[in-house]
């Protein structure tokens, strides 16, 4: 059976390692060079799910900012999911990736919503207190990542699935 | 590399010494202290000097010998295992070299391959020009096809030359993907490919085709501008937009302009049955297929346009137009064939030819006795409101007719004889007087168109012909003598003295007609004025005719009629009258 296809937007402040977080994720079809061209890169990856169907992610890595202009609104459109992707090592990352739901909000509603933190590679250098991520994790699902090591990206993309497809 | 370099340097300065010709036997002791003094200085090093200068020979000759055993060393590499460790190691080397020979000697590479990569092109050029040629070739060869008449008033209508429509319809394509892309998300609703095709990852192509398609809209566009197409060389991408779904055609070749008629019937359709999540059904799925898709393109007709409404309109009014230029020239053929009729069968007239311009005027041109009838009067009716005019040439016609009416004018005939023409002869019968009957026994054959002539025509007496000129002056004075009405058969006043007058002149008449030789028949006519309807008038004039019978009748004339309605002389005089009329016709002996 061919798995449901879900559409999933990246968002986050320049250099939070989205496009890392992608690579680490999936094989890219496409250049990175759209994302300074036109400002997004698509990318799929099928997820396998326990006792569930498989879930397809459309991944729309849209191209770093601290908020959306008119194109990233029409990249957003039809959009099923959010994955927020903040740099720990610097705390206004995630005040943009903040912001940046809020501003995507208005337009999707109810999309899911999944906040990645990133860098856990350099926990040492985190800016990003642990107390604040906890009172993050009240309101929203938070992950910690590291691109480069791997560590909690899977875990981020399926729970993003698994709210798909629940 | 850097010790050969060494070794050459040492051996400039060693092969002199080695070279050098043995000293005189004077000279031997010297030499020899300075050999021992040598070998005590250098030992060893002068071992190892001599043995590196027998390896910088041996390396010098066998550098020498290189040019001359390159090719066999090439060669010997080129067998076994060798030929593809010869070949990489050569790729690198070559490749820069001809890099740097492109670089440096563009000229001289480009002499080199001009007569290589010029039978190469052409080879290419005719082996695509060959299938061209056989596609043509068999669309001329089927040019009397349905196909080809098809292609042929497609030319015709579109002003172009055939060979192009047929270049047009036979140039290949074929249909790789079709997407149905939803046009918000950019997921694949559908995706159908043709056989034998690589796999490829369809949301990822379909997202960013739409993300391409936003950014076009968005940077060069404006609101609904769409990016419709793409090409990058043979490939062309085709993007249909829908409201909610796009579909997205990925094509190789040079597709027909119906195709994408045929795709937007196709989305159009899709929409009308695409469920709410966006589900196809499998039907709308097969209509998606490639194969499906350019079978139909091959045989659909072009989707009809708006734009050939106008076309389909001008050839509408071209057929009303022709329709009604035949119908008018039947019209026209028939009127003419009406007048030729009339002019034919108009004695004293040969029709020539006739000139008409519309119903609007006419010439006639042909030959006219003069004694023939005036031919206007013979084609007011089939004229109608055409103009008339004649040509006409005078000429002596030989009608019966016209002979006859020819002989009356020419004898002067008084009315107690009639003249009758047919086949040139002549007949005359009748009573004249004695001197007539004489002038024209003798004049009637010299009557154009009279070659034999029956002369029986008695001569009257002096007292016949007496009676006969009373009578002539008795008609004149009789149809004279109008009886006045007021109003419909009410005569005025004095009605009753002009009737008593008529009576005498009537009695008279009737008194002299046995002398003259003449039976005389009365008519009584009635006349109006011009007021009133045709009907009226006509039944006026009949009423005021039998009142005119009956009251001569009541005075003793018997016998009189009354005209009818057609009659030429009621109709000519506007009167609210009636009268007599006295005709005369000669009694036979």
């Amino acid at each position: 059976m061919t798995a449901v296809a879900h559409k999933l937007c990246m968002l986050g402040d320049f250099g939070v390692g989205k496009t890392s977080l992608v690579a680490r994720f999936v094989h890219s079809t496409f250049s990175d060079r759209y994302l300074t061209t036109i400002g997004v890169k698509v990318d799929t990856k099928e997820v396998a799910l326990p006792g569930r169907p498989a879930c397809k992610l459309v991944l729309w890595d849209i191209a770093g900012r601290s908020h959306l202009d008119a194109l990233n609104m029409t990249y957003l459109r039809g959009a099923t999911a959010l994955l927020l992707v903040a740099d720990g090592t610097r705390e206004r990352s995630l005040h943009a990736a903040l912001n940046l739901l809020m501003q995507s909000r208005t337009l999707l509603p109810d999309a899911a919503v999944v906040l990645a933190v990133n860098k856990l590679d350099l926990v040492e250098h985190w800016e990003v207190a642990p107390s604040a991520l906890a009172e993050l994790r009240r309101t929203l699902p938070v992950h910690e990542t590291s691109a480069r090591s791997g560590e909690g990206v899977e875990a981020a993309f399926a729970d993003i699935a698994m709210r798909l497809v629940a | 590399m850097q010790h050969a370099d060494s070794a050459s340097g040492d051996r400039a300065d060693v092969v002199p010494v080695r070279d050098a010709p043995r000293p005189a036997p004077a000279e031997t002791a010297p030499r020899d202290d300075l050999e021992k003094l040598k070998d005590i200085l250098f030992g060893d090093e002068r071992g190892t000097l001599e043995a590196l200068d027998g390896r910088v020979d041996t390396v010098e000759r066998s550098q020498r010998d290189l040019a001359t055993r390159l090719p066999g060393a090439i060669e010997r590499a080129q067998e076994g295992a060798g030929a593809e460790r010869m070949a990489n190691a050569l790729a690198k080397p070559v490749t820069h070299a001809l890099g740097a020979a492109v670089r440096e000697n563009r000229q001289v590479i480009i002499d080199v391959l001009f007569p290589v990569i010029g039978p190469a092109i052409r080879k290419a050029i005719a082996e695509a020009l060959r299938t061209l040629v056989a596609d043509v070739n068999g669309a001329i060869e089927s040019s009397f096809t349905p196909r080809g008449l098809k292609w042929r008033v497609e030319a015709w209508r579109s002003g172009v030359p055939y060979a192009q429509i047929v270049l047009k319809h036979t140039l290949t394509y074929r249909i790789d993907h079709v997407f149905l892309i939803e046009r918000d998300s950019g997921l694949v609703l559908d995706r159908e490919s043709a056989p034998d095709l690589p796999d490829l990852d369809a949301d990822a192509i379909a997202g960013m085709l739409t993300a391409i398609g936003e950014f076009v809209r968005d940077s060069v566009g404006g609101e609904g501008s769409t990016l419709d197409s793409a090409r990058v060389g043979e490939h062309l991408l085709w993007v249909v937009q829908g409201p909610r779904a796009n579909l997205a055609c990925f094509i190789h070749g040079v597709p027909p302009a119906r195709l994408r008629a045929l795709l937007e019937q196709k989305l159009e359709a899709i929409h009308a049955r695409l469920a709410e999540a966006g589900d196809i059904d499998e039907d709308a799925r097969r209509a998606l297929q490639p194969d499906v898709i350019a079978r139909e393109a091959r045989t659909a007709e072009p989707a009809p346009r708006s734009s050939r409404w106008p076309v389909r309109l001008l050839l509408l009014a071209i057929l009303v137009l022709l329709g009604w230029l035949i119908v008018r020239d039947q019209q026209q053929t028939a009127w003419l064939d009406a007048i030729r009729a009339k002019l034919a069968a108009h004695p004293g007239f040969v029709l020539n030819a006739i000139d008409a311009k519309g119903h609007d005027a006419v010439t006639v041109h042909g030959l006219l006795d003069p004694d023939a009838e005036p031919v206007d009067a013979a084609l007011r009716d089939a004229l109608g409101a055409a103009k008339l005019t004649l040509d006409t040439t005078g000429y002596v016609s030989s009608d019966d007719a016209i002979v006859a009416r020819r002989a009356r004018r020419l004898l002067d005939a008084p009315p107690g004889v009639t003249i009758e023409a047919g086949g040139g002869v002549l007949a005359l019968r009748g009573r004249a007087p004695a001197a007539w009957v004489d002038a024209a026994r003798q004049r009637a054959t010299w009557v154009p168109g009279v070659r034999d002539v029956k002369f029986a025509v008695a001569a009257e007496t002096d007292a016949a012909a007496a009676a006969r000129a009373e009578l002539e002056t008795l008609s004149a004075s009789i149809a004279a003598r109008r009886i006045a009405f007021v109003r419909e058969t009410e005569p005025v006043a004095d009605a009753t003295s002009v009737l008593d007058a008529l009576v005498a002149d009537a009695q008279r008449a009737t008194s002299l007609a046995v002398t003259a030789g003449v039976a005389i028949d009365w008519i009584a006519t009635g006349t109006n004025d011009d007021p009133g309807s045709d009907t009226t008038n006509a039944r006026v004039r009949a009423s005021r005719a039998h009142w005119l019978a009956d009251a001569l009748g009541a005075r003793g004339i018997a016998g009189v009629r009354t005209a009818g309605d057609d009659d030429t002389e009621a109709l000519g005089t506007r009167q609210r009258a009636a009268f007599l009329r006295l005709v005369a016709t000669p009694v036979p002996k």
